[in-house]
């Protein structure tokens, strides 16, 4: 009726006084039936992805959009200039902005302070300026968590040596000590300044040890020469490597712990429901990875004399052989 | 004509040759018998590595393959459609199942001369009462649907309404979802028996702050089971898993399962799995 009535007015040539001010009440109407439609169109969460192109970034929010239900909308930073990026970020009008990487969590804080803001596939997040708006997931699993799984999967480890540097890791360091005693574990820690001192540090490290647990720490691992001096004095002593990063398996890891993608997902996806919902049951702001990721590189586990518990393989998710 | 003799006798090699190639496929197939494995007991879904650590071990018997499935639903149809595999299963899967199909469980899965298991809902200290759980996070390595319904037997009739209030975390292992108590990502734990105890070995002063709150019936572990047809390589592949305990090769594949051996189950061990309404002992 009310389309009819428009269109007879849009026929005629002339309004009339009357005429006008009926089709603005029916403009008025058409506003108030249509709006629930709009809102609906209008997603609950916009997603800011640093880089899709970036494998990482991509599965973490293929992993989200497979948790997380409702409609989301997509700003990925690579496919715009910052300043077309920043004017989407500003106009969507979702209640929550979930960041992929710190590049996504930098600008959507910049363009929309006074939104929530989740974030995760972010490493070392205490760099970041954190507010009252930011909750999130941390990249890195708890030191204690590491050393209980290599207590598990190694019962007869005893002495870990690690290398770090005290610019980056003085402050882990004395966690994870205090941790290694929780689990019979003693850690023996070298601290490497640069490059020239890194050499001697391994060579000295390595005989008073069963394995070496290589941290990412950018001092130690500065740099692919660095990379290789150590995997090839590690290799020459018989002291196998555990890491955090799949990258390193190529080199000769035996075992890489990580924090678990899929688990990642499912705790952002608990975090933008409830900051959706006003239902805070929120504890920490940022909490760390509940799950953890174990490669075991077996082909290398056979080179070294350290002894596997059998039964620990079933809490292995992937073993190379 | 001495041409078109030559093109005749080339078809009739030719044709003969297809047959042979046709009846060989078909003779593989007829040989080739499967392991179809499903567990919602495990978000670990290393099933790359399962399947070329169980083809390559199955391969020394013959030619047979291991099929793993990350979905219940696709596990289901290839169970139903198919006439003569042999399923590992779990037990709770097997519940729901021997509605559907007349499924017939040959043998159970041992782990240190068990082959049940109960599950506990572990908690921290300060947690006295049940009902301080409501609206909280629940870790747990299972599927969500496995989950559920183990929950509901632990919380029994009088707590069940608290089951809807939960928020399940799904990490990967057992030892994952009792850290998450212990670093305050969750505030209980769904875990096995074992895991708990093994945290108390690996640590100590990590399970101290922990407890054991409820406990579900015991459960099976893992089962291997049969189609209701079932044919001479279904019944070989039943005696390689039986047999697989005892050896290293075998038993390092068994411990990806979270096992150390199989028995068979006893005629009555049997009438119990396959009797309605029962779901656990």
């Amino acid at each position: 009726m009310m389309k009819k009535a428009i269109f007879k007015m849009i026929k005629s040539d002339t309004l009339s006084v009357n005429q006008l001010i009926v089709s603005g009440l029916l403009c008025f109407l058409l506003q108030i039936i249509a709006y629930p439609l709009q809102a609906k169109e209008q997603s609950d969460l916009v997603i800011v992805n640093s880089d899709l192109s970036i494998k990482k970034y991509a599965l973490t929010q293929q992993l989200f959009e497979a948790n997380y239900k409702s409609p989301v909308t997509v700003i990925n930073l690579a496919d715009y200039s910052q300043k077309k990026a920043s004017y989407l970020i500003k106009k969507n009008k979702s209640k929550t902005i979930y960041a992929i990487g710190s590049k996504a969590y930098l600008l959507s804080q910049q363009v929309a302070e006074n939104k929530n803001i989740v974030f995760s596939s972010i490493i070392n997040w205490q760099r970041l300026t954190v507010t009252k708006h930011s909750y999130g997931v941390a990249q890195e699993l708890p030191t204690a968590m590491q050393l209980t799984m290599f207590r598990y999967l190694f019962p007869e480890i005893k002495r870990v040596g690690v290398l770090y540097s005290k610019q980056y890791n003085k402050e882990w360091l004395l966690d994870a000590i205090e941790a290694a005693k929780n689990v019979g574990i003693g850690l023996i820690a070298k601290d490497v300044d640069s490059k020239r001192d890194l050499s001697s540090a391994i060579a000295g490290l390595l005989p008073t040890v069963d394995v070496l647990w290589l941290i990412a720490d950018p001092v130690v691992l500065a740099n692919k020469a660095a990379v290789n001096d150590i995997f090839k004095q590690t290799k020459n002593r018989q002291k196998p490597v555990f890491t955090y990063s799949q990258s390193l398996l190529d080199l000769g890891a035996v075992l890489v712990i990580s924090a678990d993608l899929p688990t990642i997902s499912g705790q952002v996806s608990a975090l933008v429901d409830e900051l959706n919902r006003n239902k805070i049951t929120i504890t920490e702001q940022v909490y760390k990875p509940a799950g953890s990721h174990i490669i075991l590189n077996m082909k290398q586990l056979k080179k070294y004399p350290i002894k596997l518990n059998k039964e620990a393989l079933g809490s292995v998710n992937q073993i190379i052989e | 004509m001495s041409a078109k003799c030559t093109k005749s006798f080339s078809l009739i090699i030719f044709l003969f040759l297809l047959s042979f190639l046709v009846f060989s496929e078909e003779h593989n197939k007829t040989e080739r018998a499967r392991l179809l494995f499903y567990n919602p007991e495990s978000n670990i879904n290393n099933f790359v590595s399962l399947k070329i650590s169980y083809d390559s071990y199955l391969s020394k018997f013959g030619d047979y393959r291991f099929q793993p499935f990350n979905k219940k639903e696709l596990f289901e149809k290839a169970v139903l459609d198919n006439k003569d595999g042999v399923y590992l299963l779990s037990s709770w899967h097997f519940y729901f199942l021997r509605d559907m199909i007349d499924l017939q469980p040959i043998l159970v899965g041992v782990l240190k001369g068990r082959s049940t298991q109960k599950k506990i809902l572990t908690v921290k200290n300060n947690i006295t009462d049940i009902a301080q759980l409501k609206g909280k996070t629940i870790a747990c390595s299972g599927s969500a649907q496995y989950t559920r319904n183990i929950l509901k037997e632990v919380l029994g009739g009088n707590n069940v309404s608290l089951l809807k209030t939960f928020k399940l975390i799904l990490v990967p292992k057992d030892i994952d979802a009792l850290m998450a108590v212990s670093f305050g990502m969750a505030s209980a734990a769904l875990t096995t028996e074992r895991s708990l105890d093994n945290l108390a070995k690996i640590n100590y002063k990590q399970y101290q702050s922990l407890k054991p709150l409820m406990a579900s019936r015991q459960h099976y572990l893992a089962l291997a089971a049969l189609s209701p047809t079932t044919n001479k390589t279904t019944g070989e592949i039943i005696d390689i898993l039986e047999k697989m305990g005892i050896h290293p090769e075998g038993e390092t594949r068994l411990s990806m399962l979270g096992l150390d051996g199989w028995r068979r189950l006893s005629r009555q061990e049997q009438r119990l799995l396959k009797q309605p309404g029962i779901h656990g002992l």
